[in-house]
């Protein structure tokens, strides 16, 4: 990869890629391997081994662990399978009074509690957040995205899973 | 036009555009030289003297006997609209309602978008506001409101005023702008503000300027009163030091006067005026003017110019002498209450990128451009990607040893190497030159789309339109971008890489002066209502023309050569949008001269419209009343010469070049421009080259010089033969 490239690559994942030239990728044609270059980015800056198959969150992936594919933090906790909904496995935390929403959003920007909550899902290990969901209370626990990984892999990209 | 006689040089335009600082010199027997250098953003001055000495070498003069001669200095420059677009201007605080402090941040949803091609438009995760120029912890709300009839609803609140003013002097604000609600009807409470704060900065012995919006533009719409009030406070300071500098050479040099520039209507003004932001867009409006000046020669007033340059073709329309004028254009990405000559822009030039998909094999052009630095492969100059003017090079269009007249060698052998590799290889095709001409003819399409769009947007017959093209690209591809719209008459010119630049110098000093208003004029009214409506209007006109002369005559012009032309910008009682009349009459006495104004507006509704959208028995309204005063200034004089024989002179003909043209290469001609002499006529496929630019003419069409040595394109099948 070009070395100007990477570099552009590397300070979009970290949300330093000032906004002309994020526009401008944005913008322009996607290079046909995009994706797994963005893939090894990710990989050189994780600690852990396993293979990243496919981000789902700043700070979440979907990574090939035995013949597992498992939900993993950037910090190497294991959330496991990905066809589970990993926030069912994250400490929460729930903003669902005035005063506790009123740290967020101050003044008069709050939003009724009687009418929504805001939920945080924290890694138990690191303590990132990981998401938020503002959600009426009583609502289940969503379940964000269970992507057909096989099919990605093979109609998309055209490679097997795995095997990159 | 270059190695005129030698006659006192009276006028000296200079334009710095993105790339290119031209400089048109005028004599007094309306003769005039060009020259050329590469602009220099960060020290304006630098470029201009550059760009003079060239000129005046042209002339064979020294640069010193130059400005010593002339009478008047132009200069057009992109020094404060670069200030804007790089955030490198002042730090400035605002004062204004309470309640409206986030109209600066909220913007206008088009500010998200408006310079957008269509597809960014349509993809909203593109769009993103301008960066304010104002923060947000720096706009202070104040309580007090006039409401839009100039009422005061609450009255001001001195304390709060002072408190603002007092927290923005602490945070050290360079500018304090003051813009509150209406004050285009009422300025009262922004008159107290300002007295409030003028006092505080004099209690403090600070330096502060201030600046209110009913100053800057007594104008209606809000949000754009409130973006001019903020870039005047931001960008002209900076942009008057570039000025300031650029006279400060010119008078080192000799000259003896000020240094005048062009606002964005068409009118010089100092460099000292008032409201420097109206200068910040001139140079592409230069055009325009040139255009209209050139209309009365060639004796047909309906005319389409278009401007090809590096990154943008620029397009205008004058309909029977109208020039339109837009009321609310955006700069910068800001909304400006600003009147500008209307102007239609597409992203397309000779500079643009040229890429291929990896993924769908789609060919596109830009959006982005290779500018000057480091311009296009062939320029050797580091850029690796292909452009459109790498491919008028591989196809042996440019001359690689005359490109700006042998200042830059062509390394053509570079462009066919890069191109191959990210075009031709990635399409998966063969023929390289096949490749290159597809490319030069999808730039065509799309300026001749663009072309015919602002044509039937605007129900124009092309037949009764002269096209004009300029422009450094103009030439290059007029062949190609006019073919088959049926224009009246095709022309370019010996100069039409500087055509804008002397444009400009066809420009009289105006000041232009206006306010909102809002008057219905009924289709039956009473005569008291009758007498209300001219009373109204007569003291607005006369309000006007005293500040205008005043200013006039603080620049040094004398009070009798001032010319004054009222103005009133009309519209049919509902509609949204206005049309500019120069007002028949500069006073109105009775019923019958109300209903000249309204018929003078009808007919140039019907003119720019076209007849079938007449509103036939409808009340009208009118919006904004203005003045325009002017004094003539002397213009550069296209010299007529008696029609000599078809066939160009002997020195004019440089020998022949292998050219690619459709899909073969053809032994073509190629002419020096500057040798060919009026009446002569050159057929294609040949080559007109000049050191600013290159007239390619296909095979089959025909160029004729007329008696004014301007050049007639004529397309085969409205050929000459």
């Amino acid at each position: 990869m070009d070395r100007n490239q990477l570099e552009e690559y590397k300070l979009l994942v970290d949300g330093q890629l000032p906004w002309p030239q994020t526009k401008n990728l944005m913008s322009s044609y996607k290079d046909r391997d995009r994706f797994f270059k963005i893939l090894a980015i990710y990989q050189d800056k994780v600690q852990w081994q396993e293979k990243i198959l496919l981000p789902i969150g700043e700070n979440l992936f979907i990574v090939q662990k035995g013949k597992e594919n498992i939900v993993k933090c950037t910090c190497g906790y294991e959330f496991g399978d990905y066809r589970q909904n990993w926030k069912l496995q994250a400490v929460m935390v729930v903003r669902k009074t005035r005063e506790d929403l009123e740290r967020i959003y101050p003044h008069s920007d709050v939003c009724d509690p009687s009418w929504m909550e805001i939920r945080e899902f924290i890694c138990p290990d690191c303590g990132t957040l990981l998401e938020v969901e503002a959600c009426s209370p009583g609502y289940p626990i969503t379940f964000d995205f269970c992507p057909d990984l096989e099919g990605f892999y093979k109609e998309w990209l055209k490679v097997p899973l795995g095997s990159e | 036009m270059n190695n005129s006689p030698k006659a006192r040089p009276v006028v000296a335009g200079i334009d710095a555009g993105g790339t290119m600082t031209d400089t048109i010199l005028v004599d007094e027997t309306g003769t005039f030289t060009i020259g050329k250098a590469a602009t220099t953003p960060k020290m304006e001055s630098l470029g201009f003297l550059e760009s003079a000495i060239e000129a005046s070498d042209y002339r064979g003069i020294s640069v010193q006997e130059m400005f010593k001669n002339v009478d008047v200095v132009l200069y057009t420059g992109t020094g404060m609209l670069n200030v804007l677009l790089s955030r490198t201007g002042r730090r400035l605080g605002l004062i204004t309602n309470k309640g409206i402090e986030d109209m600066v941040l909220m913007g206008r949803g088009l500010q998200s978008w408006g310079d957008y091609s269509y597809a960014d438009r349509l993809h909203a995760v593109t769009h993103q506001h301008p960066k304010p120029l104002v923060t947000r912890r720096n706009t202070l709300g104040v309580t007090g409101r006039i409401d839009h009839m100039g009422d005061e609803i609450i009255p001001l609140y001195e304390h709060e005023v002072e408190d603002a003013v007092n927290t923005l002097l602490e945070r050290d604000v360079e500018v304090i702008c003051i813009c509150f609600l209406f004050s285009q009807v009422n300025s009262l409470h922004e008159i107290v503000a300002e007295k409030i704060a003028r006092s505080i900065i004099a209690d403090q012995q600070k330096t502060t300027e201030l600046l209110c919006s009913h100053k800057v533009r007594p104008v209606i719409r809000e949000q754009s009163r409130l973006n001019s009030l903020l870039i005047e406070a931001y960008a002209t300071g900076e942009g008057r030091k570039q000025l300031e500098s650029i006279e400060k050479v010119a008078r080192e040099n000799g000259y003896r006067y000020g240094v005048q520039t062009l606002q964005s209507f068409g009118g010089l003004t100092s460099i000292r005026h008032p409201n420097l932001h109206e200068t910040m867009i001139s140079g592409p409006i230069g055009g325009v003017l040139g255009a209209r000046y050139i209309s009365q020669i060639i004796e047909n007033d309906s005319l389409v110019v278009s401007d090809l340059g590096g990154t943008s073709f620029d397009m205008g329309i004058i309909s029977k002498g109208q020039i339109r004028i837009e009321q609310e254009p955006l700069i910068g990405r800001f909304k400006l209450n600003l009147p500008l000559i209307a102007m239609d822009t597409i992203g397309a030039g000779a500079g643009m990128h040229v890429r291929v998909d990896p993924l769908t094999k789609k060919v596109s052009l830009g959006p982005e451009s290779a500018g000057s630095e480091p311009g296009p492969v062939c320029f050797d100059n580091g850029n690796h990607i292909p452009t459109i003017c790498d491919c008028n090079a591989i196809l042996g269009r440019l001359n690689p040893d005359y490109f700006l007249g042998g200042k830059v060698k062509l390394n053509v052998d570079l462009a066919y190497e890069k191109f191959k590799q990210s075009c031709v290889d990635v399409l998966g095709v063969e023929n390289v030159y096949d490749t290159a001409e597809g490319m030069l003819k999808m730039l065509d399409a799309e300026a001749s789309v663009a072309l015919r769009r602002i044509l039937s947007a605007q129900g124009i017959h092309p037949s009764e339109y002269t096209l004009l093209s300029y422009g450094g690209s103009g030439p290059l591809h007029l062949g190609g971008y006019s073919r088959g719209i049926g224009f009246k008459d095709i022309i370019t010119f010996q100069f039409a890489a500087a055509f804008s630049a002397f444009g400009c110098t066809t420009a009289d000093f105006q000041k232009r002066f206006s306010r909102s208003v809002h008057m219905e004029i009924p289709l039956v009214f009473e005569a008291s209502e009758v007498k209300h409506t001219i009373t109204g209007i007569n003291d607005i006109w006369e309000g006007l023309k005293t500040t205008a002369l005043e200013e006039m005559i603080s620049e040094g012009h004398a009070s009798d050569q001032v010319e004054f032309q009222p103005l009133f910008l009309m519209r049919y009682t509902g509609q949204l949008e206005d049309v500019e009349v120069f007002s028949p009459l500069s006073r109105i006495e009775d019923e019958g001269d109300l209903n000249q104004m309204i018929a003078t507006f009808r007919h140039i509704y019907r003119n720019i419209n076209r007849s079938v959208s007449d509103y036939g028995q409808t009340s009208v309204s009118i919006m904004e009343m203005g003045m325009i005063a002017s004094v003539e200034k002397i213009k550069p004089r296209l010299a007529k010469a008696k029609l000599g024989p078809a066939l160009p002179p002997g020195q004019a003909f440089k020998g022949t070049r292998e050219v690619y043209f459709e899909g073969r290469w053809t032994t073509t001609e190629l002419w020096e421009m500057d040798e060919i002499q009026p009446g002569n006529i050159i057929k294609g496929p040949a080559i007109i080259e000049h050191p600013a630019t290159t007239l390619v003419i296909h095979p089959r069409d025909s160029v004729f010089m007329d008696e004014w040595s301007m050049l007639h394109y004529r397309h085969s099948q409205e050929g000459i033969e």
